[in-house]
């Protein structure tokens, strides 16, 4: 069985009105094109083009918002001085960590939660689409607020329901260290987006033949089997598209941080650590160098998914 | 002063001058003292507040933003002490009138003054002083027949505390919190967070490496490693030591006049049994060195009028009405604060609610403010960041690391 | 499928419902705790009381909290009626023109939609902060649009490419005029869409924190998620949790409502944006 990509849907192509002149219409229709999808072509550019390049000016002052007057040219610098600081080097690696753990965990059980949508009774069907909607539309700062409110010493019931396990008791502090406040942060971030992956990949489990199972069983292929040759690879595009998007998000992940340790024992993402340079230190030159650094690791990883794993993604939006 | 008056009474034609007072979160006794000013003020001016963030440093965060921006908006602002050096360097007060000057700093505590003074002169006006009280269990110094009349140290409450089987409640959390408790056992100790102070962040010299500076984060990790803290203590904060007071386990704690109020609520809520707030009793600050003087915490809030200001001089004018006598006696009573006018201490009113007042004005008398420098952000950052979590301060080696990641990020050349 | 094997599925599906409310059901217990049964260690309040709904609704946190109630649907509401707007006529240039170009508006909104929204604050924060714009309900709706848009603009040319635009013409050829045959034929099949991405698009202007927090500085713009940061006890340094419980409460609930009412065309528009084409 080779791969099959999802089938690209053209279900209309571009009408082509009859007795006009090709070129004519043509060029009508590419002023008519730009003319329809340019404002929002525009838009998107400005609010992202203009700040990054005035963040890439910024990145080589040393320039503090109180102490304008000492504004001077620095150079790289500041990327030097980031580069060679280990807060940089933990703040990836806690970036790095918890996207890694999330993304994984999160690609398991949204495969499981799909297959029991997928099987779910129809009577039920409605109902637990709706509950699984319900972690995807909650504010991240409610859930983490919900989590922290949860795990927490004084106000929370995690302890007391969980004094059964060997090493927790009333007293276990999940903020307190490193591990545990990244745990906790993990199930939060888990918790919240498993149910996007869950449904992009339920969109996957459809477009895999009905036939193409049913003759691995008559086959007599395992479950796992017709798993690893039928199924995994009949998903490929939407398990890449999913894991793209999860991967790119959990990467710039800042509000759960924010809210549930504000970095605190070394659980510092790079967006909290570029947040706390330039807004809360306003130390625009240094903090405006960690942002330049955040987007350029956030365009090598879409750059390794997409020219290393081939992930097509207009083949897989059906774009050609 | 001429010009600047006739500025505020030509700008406003239309009307009434509205000046906005950029207020911490409270429970609502800043907002009832404008109302009360904007009505004595008789039409000359109206006072509306604005709500700032809750923890201090994002409150400097939103202020720095919008004054950066030459916001005219801002007329009046609450401030947390540590923060009116910078905002004073970087220009963002209005220079303070000599008269109202004179008159707002008389009878009011040193620690207040000196909290509200950058480079040798007056740029905010004193509005309450708050301070730390050793707060304790009389039937457990009963118990253990320590005698509060007398100072008492730090060792002496982890001892007691062990012996009767309750808590040490403090300040562990990493936040502005841990710098305060640290600023605190240094000055107690005889030292300060910097030593050699200058407006150049190059040129300033820390004091962490000094004896007391040693001493202070020995006292430290012996509180974190006595097992007498609670749980979570790497995470407590002020309100979370309140709960764990007011707790059966109770034995000390190191906090803010607050708890006094929140305990009565709490009993009146009908949550907490009457007995634990007759049980509570108050003293000086914790000595470090026996028969040293405890240097306790200072904060509160002083009143900054914005540079941007079209109303300075109106806006002065509502900073005395707001820190009057009568106000301040109403927000200690009302809201829990306690007042930076020692006047007030006297007040029948203010006695009856907080028995504990003598206690304050003397502990007020005693604080010792934190760092005074325009980098105070940085320098608390970095405090924040090597003393936490206070069970793995190393007398011998934290000092020393603190100093060299405070000395390279005012260099600049160290992120925080 | 026999008997056992649906009993499987029947429990896995009401584990996913539990596994989804459970958290809901959490806060919404919290919220109905009193301040001092806050730290009652157990799952459900000891006596529920409305107390943290009257605090931000009419008590002291009410000023914080309305303001910002306000602002979050005003500027969520705009930021999505202008994307869906923009939108519309892009996804339609898309799905039905054939012009250069087309792949680069579709990478444009890709890289967009997965641009580090921190790295974009603090220049924009100089930017509005020049022009005036900060602290502003416009100074928010402009960056909204980063995050709305490209969503947009994908859900919808998908939704758009699956109308079978062969029947405007056949309307027309039946008589209609061009422009009750886009009104009686096309606007039908397209509304579901649209609305569908209008759905997404408010879903994500919803959930924003990182813009709200910094963009703004007082209730003129700032929005809920920005507000539950700023809550405050009884004093300064008591903690606010059963207020930002009871005000999580309150911003959930507008989104429950639209997964309930709507959740067979969101799951829809979700995959049909990402994965379908």
């Amino acid at each position: 069985m080779t791969q099959t990509t999802l089938p690209p849907t053209e279900k209309t192509a571009p009408v082509s009105a009859p007795g006009r002149g090709i070129s004519d219409r043509s060029r009508a229709e590419r002023k008519l094109g730009w003319m329809l999808a340019g404002p929002a072509f525009f838009v998107m550019l400005l609010v992202t083009a203009y700040p990054i390049v005035q963040a890439v000016y910024y990145s080589l002052f040393n320039y503090r918002l109180t102490d304008p007057e000492n504004r001077s040219f620095r150079g790289l610098g500041n990327y030097a001085v980031i580069l060679s600081d280990p807060v940089w080097w933990t703040s990836l690696w806690v970036t790095v960590l918890i996207t890694v753990v999330t993304v994984a965990v999160e690609l398991v059980l949204g495969f499981a939660l799909a297959m029991v949508m997928a099987k779910a009774l129809s009577s039920i069907r409605p109902i637990v689409r709706a509950a699984i909607l319900i972690p995807y539309a909650v504010i991240t700062v409610v859930s983490a607020f919900a989590w922290k409110f949860a795990f927490d010493v004084d106000t929370g019931f995690v302890n007391s329901w969980l004094a059964w396990l060997p090493g927790i008791g009333a007293d276990t502090d999940w903020f307190g260290d490193r591990g545990t406040s990244l745990l906790v942060i993990c199930i939060t971030e888990i918790w919240k987006t498993t149910p996007f992956i869950s449904l992009l990949l339920l969109a996957g489990l459809a477009q895999v033949p009905e036939v193409l199972q049913e003759a691995a069983k008559v086959d007599g292929a395992t479950w796992w089997q017709r798993m690893r040759r039928v199924t995994i690879p009949n998903m490929k595009a939407a398990i890449m598209v999913a894991v793209l998007f999860r991967t790119l998000d959990a990467f710039r992940i800042f509000d759960s941080i924010f809210i549930m340790t504000a970095g605190a024992n070394g659980t510092e993402s790079v967006s909290f650590l570029a947040y706390r340079q330039t807004i809360s230190r306003v130390e625009i030159g240094l903090g405006s160098a960690v942002s330049v650094l955040l987007f350029l690791a956030v365009v090598l990883i879409a750059f390794i998914f997409i020219k290393g794993f081939k992930v097509d993604l207009a083949q897989a939006r059906g774009e050609r | 002063m001429l010009s600047s008056g006739l500025a505020a009474c030509g700008g406003d034609s239309g009307g009434v001058p509205t000046l906005t007072w950029y207020i911490n979160p409270d429970s609502g006794g800043q907002a009832e003292i404008a109302a009360r000013c904007t009505e004595a003020a008789e039409g000359r001016y109206t006072l509306v507040t604005a709500v700032l963030p809750r923890d201090s440093p994002s409150q400097r965060e939103q202020l720095v933003r919008r004054l950066a921006a030459e916001d005219s908006s801002i007329d009046l602002m609450s401030l947390d002490p540590p923060y009116i050096p910078e905002f004073a360097q970087a220009g963002f007060l209005a220079p303070v009138p000599q008269e109202v000057g004179d008159r707002v700093t008389e009878g009011v505590v040193q620690s207040a003054i000196d909290g509200s003074t950058w480079d040798d002169e007056l740029v905010a006006i004193p509005f309450w002083a708050n301070t730390q009280l050793l707060w304790y269990r009389k039937s457990v110094v009963e118990q253990a027949g320590l005698d509060m009349s007398q100072p008492v140290t730090w060792e002496q409450l982890l001892q007691v505390a062990e012996q009767t089987g309750t808590t040490v409640s403090a300040q562990g959390t990493r936040s502005e919190s841990l710098t305060v408790w640290l600023n605190a056992l240094i000055e107690s100790a005889g030292g300060s967070i910097i030593a050699e102070n200058s407006t150049d962040p190059d040129q300033i010299q820390l004091g962490l490496t000094s004896d007391a500076g040693i001493r202070a984060a020995e006292v430290m990790r012996q509180v974190a490693d006595s097992g007498v803290t609670g749980p979570a203590f790497s995470t407590a904060n002020e309100d979370s030591n309140a709960t764990q007071f007011e707790g059966p386990e109770a034995g000390f704690m190191v906090n803010w006049p607050f708890v006094w109020g929140r305990a009565l609520s709490a009993v009146e809520g009908g949550t907490l049994d009457a007995s634990v707030p007759d049980d509570i009793g108050w003293a000086l600050y914790p000595q470090v060195d026996a028969g040293e003087p405890s240097a306790p915490p200072y904060g509160g809030i002083n009143i900054g009028v914005g540079a941007y200001s079209q109303h300075p001089d109106l806006a002065y004018e509502a900073t005395e009405c707001i820190t009057s006598d009568e106000n301040q006696a109403y927000y200690m009573v009302s809201n829990g604060n306690p007042a930076a006018s020692t006047a007030v201490y006297d007040d029948p009113e203010v006695v009856e609610v907080f028995p504990m007042a003598p206690v304050i004005a003397e502990s007020l008398e005693q604080a010792a403010p934190r760092p005074q420098t325009p980098y105070y952000s940085e320098v608390s950052g970095g405090v924040q960041r090597e003393y936490h979590a206070p069970s793995t301060v190393d007398p011998e080696s934290t000092p020393q690391r603190a100093e060299d990641l405070i000395s390279a990020v005012l260099r600049g050349d160290q992120l925080l | 499928m026999s008997t056992k094997e649906k009993t499987w599925w029947y429990v896995g599906g009401v584990a996913i419902i539990i596994y989804a409310l459970f958290p809901v059901a959490w806060i919404v217990s919290l919220s109905f705790k009193a301040p001092s049964d806050i730290a009652n260690k157990g799952f459900l309040p000891t006596s529920p009381t409305g107390e943290n709904y009257s605090t931000i609704l009419t008590g002291t946190a009410s000023d914080l909290f309305l303001p910002a109630l306000r602002n979050s649907f005003g500027i969520c509401l705009i930021a999505t009626f202008i994307s869906c707007v923009l939108s519309m006529f892009a996804a339609y240039a898309i799905a039905r023109l054939d012009f250069p170009g087309k792949k680069l508006i579709l990478g444009t909104a890709l890289g967009v939609a997965i641009f580090p929204v921190i790295s974009i604050v603090t220049p924009l924060f100089n930017l509005w902060r020049q022009i005036g714009l900060y602290d502003t309900w416009l100074g928010l709706i402009i960056p909204y649009l980063s995050l709305t848009l490209p969503i947009s603009i994908w859900t919808m040319s998908a939704f758009f490419r699956e109308i079978p635009w062969e029947m405007e013409q056949a309307a027309q050829v039946d008589g209609a005029t061009t422009w009750q045959a886009f009104r009686k034929v096309i606007v039908p099949l397209a509304a579901p869409g649209v609305f569908t991405t209008a759905i997404i698009a408010f879903f994500i202007a919803w959930n924003d924190f990182a813009y709200g927090i910094s963009l703004t500085s007082t209730s003129v713009a700032r929005p809920v998620p920005a507000a539950l940061g700023l809550f405050s006890g009884a004093s300064q340094f008591e903690d606010p949790t059963g207020a930002i419980a009871a005000a999580a409460v309150i911003v959930t609930i507008p989104v429950v409502a639209l997964v309930l009412l709507f959740q067979r065309r969101i799951v829809a528009g979700l995959t049909n944006g990402a994965v379908k084409g």
